[in-house]
């Protein structure tokens, strides 16, 4: 297993290569650049700002100081944002979009597991179609219907929750349920979908012939195994999660770094471009790592060679 | 003695709450994260309203007149050549940190702003100061070159290449607010931060949580805090429009612009429609013609199209927020505005005329007329104004119109590179002067004509009135210029002029400021 985790992690690094060059060159081909506006600028201020952001060294150069400087945790400045270093960005607004995620996650696997568990055990029930009517509402209304309607129902008229904005634990609970139903229902459904594909293999009614009781059956030897394929959507819903909703951050105003992977590429702002993008691939590859890992886990067949 | 403690923490607790009970705070939408608070290199207005309650300037607007109001400056005066320019400072003014405000600040950030390292965007505004564009443009010139001095502690003197007499509108903008060398050179970039800033305005960074929410507090340093009512502005900076409308409902806001979506509500609602104000804004909004794309290079055609914008409806029924028709660029509120609609300048909308001029111009009943492209950057809006006045000229000249948008940036590269026939842009007032409209935007030489509306008469008229003092004189070249671009030549067809449309609590005394920078220390809050 150590030798697969390492295996895994060098791996990053040409993914990483790939990756940033792609973003690179696509960034600079789309046309304009930071510096464009409404009141278009003399071409001597132009000059000025290009020389202060190193934008008039050839492209390689730029591409290979970025890296250089990645290497070293220094993403640059942000060029939108002046003010302020990249760092700076990601180390005050990513820690926001990472307990909204967290959040949203605990709430996508804590209801969307059991309700999928519920829904296979009781196939073709009232409780089967009710959650799975649910779970097809939490699929179907996207986020920016289903924020405005939790905000309008619990924030303007049961008074239950803020409006908007960030700071205290209460703050999270409509953005999160926003951001998490999504995720609940699709966790639910292929619970339930995997959960019934399994309890007809062999093992499970070998288990019952043994005389296992119904729930550990259920619990130990169907869900355990039902769970692989959750698990394997799991990861990078995850990763998407951790990495930020412009939506939904938008709606509540919150401050994480959802509305920075859009208005980045508006802005032409091109080292958040750039960490934005390495950051969610980064984020992507190491949960897909964990998700290998847990399949050993949950599957004693599968091994790390 | 522990009881000593708890005695002692239940009286800071009740003097605390009640000193809280009397503290004013003004709940403020700052609409997004200020890009910076560094007035040498701010462009945007959120930055530029911070600024404005942080740094003082030379000069101050007057948000009823526009007039030009004495801030740091007492009083200014002007050499008989009219290039050189003198302001006498207030002494009283002083940092945040009891150091006195001083001339050679001034000085200092004149030349922070025009030094190319600092890469300042607004710093082609100063370069009507002697030598400022040759150290600017690093073409030779020095910082010692600029011709911006400190006579002495309190006394700043400027000389510029050529005689403007809306100079002083500009020594009062942010590129030329004094600021704290000494801080600036200890903490470089980060001396914007809330704990590193010192700054002398009516106000005083207390905290800012970026894309959070910045807090500002009456500054005790500042030299007329007696006259400031509002002890604390808690700014939020909340980008979504209807979130920011829910929070005002929800009284967690004192301010907001309603969205559109939401006007007829807002009118129709009587506690709403009493807190809304409609009130001018310095913008105008505009299409434009590339005068050099056939068969837009022919007057005729582009004055049939002007004449087929119906302005009025646009407003009723698409805008909805009462803005004003206009016929002519420079918007009303800003000196060298002229009223095309009163006097005759400009097309308003026509039908007949307008497929008159487009007979005339050898396409009767829009025949053998080329298909059009009306562009606009990708926006909501945009479009719904595209869609209305697309219509409108398919249905008066009969033409055939092809309405593309373009994401903002691949947009204005487009703009520039291969103009379409028919583009949107608007302008906003960075000094209430038509030397900033037309001059900075259609001089044949600017970057931002997109027209390529190309008049040796208008030139030649703008930069008379640009040099000219005696504002009689000027306003007559600026009703020239406008007569010249908006109705001989119809290089560009004038929709409408912004307003602001506001929705404020009744318990909030305020002002409105057309040019950005709300004077929040005029403000008040009444017990409610």
């Amino acid at each position: 297993m150590f030798e697969f985790v390492v295996r895994r992690i060098l791996w990053v690094i040409p993914i990483i290569l790939v990756v940033s060059s792609i973003t690179f060159l696509l960034m600079h081909s789309i046309p304009g650049g930071p510096f464009d506006a409404e009141k278009a600028l003399p071409q001597a201020i132009i000059d000025n700002l290009n020389a202060k952001y190193h934008l008039d060294d050839p492209l390689w150069k730029q591409y290979v100081d970025y890296m250089w400087g990645f290497m070293r945790f220094d993403l640059g400045p942000s060029i939108a944002y002046r003010s302020r270093t990249v760092n700076d960005i990601l180390a005050q607004q990513w820690p926001v979009t990472g307990l909204l995620g967290l959040a949203s996650f605990g709430i996508a696997v804590f209801f969307g597991i059991p309700l999928g568990v519920i829904s296979a055990i009781k196939q073709n029930s009232l409780i089967d179609y009710g959650s799975m009517w649910i779970s097809m509402l939490g699929l179907s209304i996207p986020n920016m219907a289903m924020g405005p309607l939790l905000i309008w129902i619990f924030a303007l008229k049961l008074k239950w929750f803020p409006v908007a904005t960030w700071g205290t634990p209460i703050h999270i609970v409509l953005p999160a349920i926003t951001l998490g139903t999504a995720y609940m229902a699709m966790f639910a459904r292929m619970t339930r979908a995997s959960m019934l594909q399994v309890v007809r293999e062999e093992y499970i009614q070998t288990a019952r012939a043994k005389g296992v009781r119904e729930i550990w059956v259920m619990l130990k030897h169907t869900l355990r195994n039902a769970l692989i394929p959750v698990t394997t959507i799991a990861g990078p819903a995850f990763a998407g999660m951790m990495t930020g909703s412009m939506i939904v951050e938008r709606i509540f105003a919150i401050p994480g770094i959802g509305k920075y992977y859009v208005t980045s590429v508006g802005n032409r702002d091109y080292p958040v471009i750039m960490a934005t993008t390495l950051v969610f691939a980064l984020a992507v590859v190491f949960m897909n790592m964990l998700v290998d890992i847990s399949y050993g886990i949950l599957d004693p067949r599968i091994r790390y060679n | 003695m522990k009881k000593i403690w708890v005695l002692g923490l239940i009286f800071t607790l009740v003097i605390g709450v009640l000193a809280v009970g009397q503290v004013k705070t003004l709940y403020w939408n700052l609409n997004t994260e200020p890009p910076s608070l560094d007035p040498n290199i701010s462009t945007d207005t959120t930055s530029i309203q911070v600024e404005q309650a942080l740094f003082l300037g030379l000069t101050d607007f007057d948000d009823a007149t526009m007039a030009v109001v004495p801030e740091l400056a007492t009083h200014w005066e002007n050499s008989e050549d009219g290039l050189t320019w003198t302001f006498y400072m207030r002494d009283d003014v002083v940092w945040t940190d009891g150091t006195p405000v001083t001339a050679q600040q001034v000085v200092y950030s004149v030349k922070r702003t025009l030094d190319p390292a600092t890469g300042s965007s607004y710093a082609f505004v100063l370069w009507i100061i002697e030598g400022a564009q040759a150290y600017n443009n690093d073409e030779g010139g020095t910082a010692d070159g600029v011709a911006v001095k400190a006579l002495d502690d309190y006394t700043v003197e400027f000389t510029l290449i050529q005689p403007a007499g809306y100079f002083p509108s500009i020594a009062g903008m942010w590129v030329c607010r004094p600021l704290p060398q000494t801080v600036i050179e200890e903490y470089g970039d980060a001396w914007t931060n809330a704990e590193n800033i010192v700054t002398n305005g009516a106000y005083e960074l207390g905290e800012w949580v970026h894309e959070d929410h910045m807090i500002l507090y009456k500054s005790a340093t500042y030299y007329d805090v007696a006259k400031v009512n509002i002890d604390q502005i808690y700014c939020y900076m909340i980008e979504e429009a209807s979130t920011a409308m829910t929070m005002y409902e929800a009284g967690n806001l004192d301010s907001t612009s309603p969205p559109l979506e939401d006007m007829d509500r807002v009118k129709a609602d009587p506690v709403l429609s009493a807190e809304l104000t409609i009130a001018p804004d310095l913008c105008t909004y505009y299409y434009g013609f590339n005068n050099e794309k056939p068969p837009f290079d022919n007057p005729l055609v582009r004055k049939a199209f002007a004449s087929a914008i119906d302005r009025q409806n646009l407003i009723d029924y698409v805008l909805k927020g009462e803005q004003k028709p206009a016929q002519t660029f420079v918007c009303p509120g800003i000196f060298g505005h002229v009223d095309g609609v009163a006097e005759g300048i400009g097309y308003p909308y026509n039908p007949e005329a307008a497929k008159q001029f487009l007979a005339d111009a050898g396409y009767p009943n829009g025949e053998g007329f080329p298909e059009v492209t009306l562009m606009h950057n990708t926006s909501e809006g945009h479009s719904k104004i595209a869609q209305f006045i697309g219509q409108s000229f398919m249905d008066t000249l009969n033409v055939k119109v092809n309405i593309v948008n373009q994401e903002w940036k691949v947009y204005l590269a487009t703009c520039r590179e291969d103009c379409p026939q028919i583009y949107r842009m608007g302008w906003c007032a960075d000094y209430p002067d038509a030397n900033n409209w037309v001059n900075e935007v259609f001089n044949s030489k600017s970057g931002s004509n997109y027209a390529n509306y190309n008049s040796p008469d208008f030139d030649a008229l703008i930069e008379q009135a640009a040099r000219e003092s005696d504002p009689a004189v000027r306003l007559d070249l600026y009703r020239q210029a406008e007569t010249l671009m908006c109705d001989t030549d119809a290089g560009i067809a004038p929709i409408y002029f912004y307003t602001i449309v506001n929705l404020t609590k009744p318990y909030v005394v305020r002002t409105f400021a057309p040019l950005g920078g709300e004077h929040w220390e005029q403000w008040d809050i009444l017990p409610h």
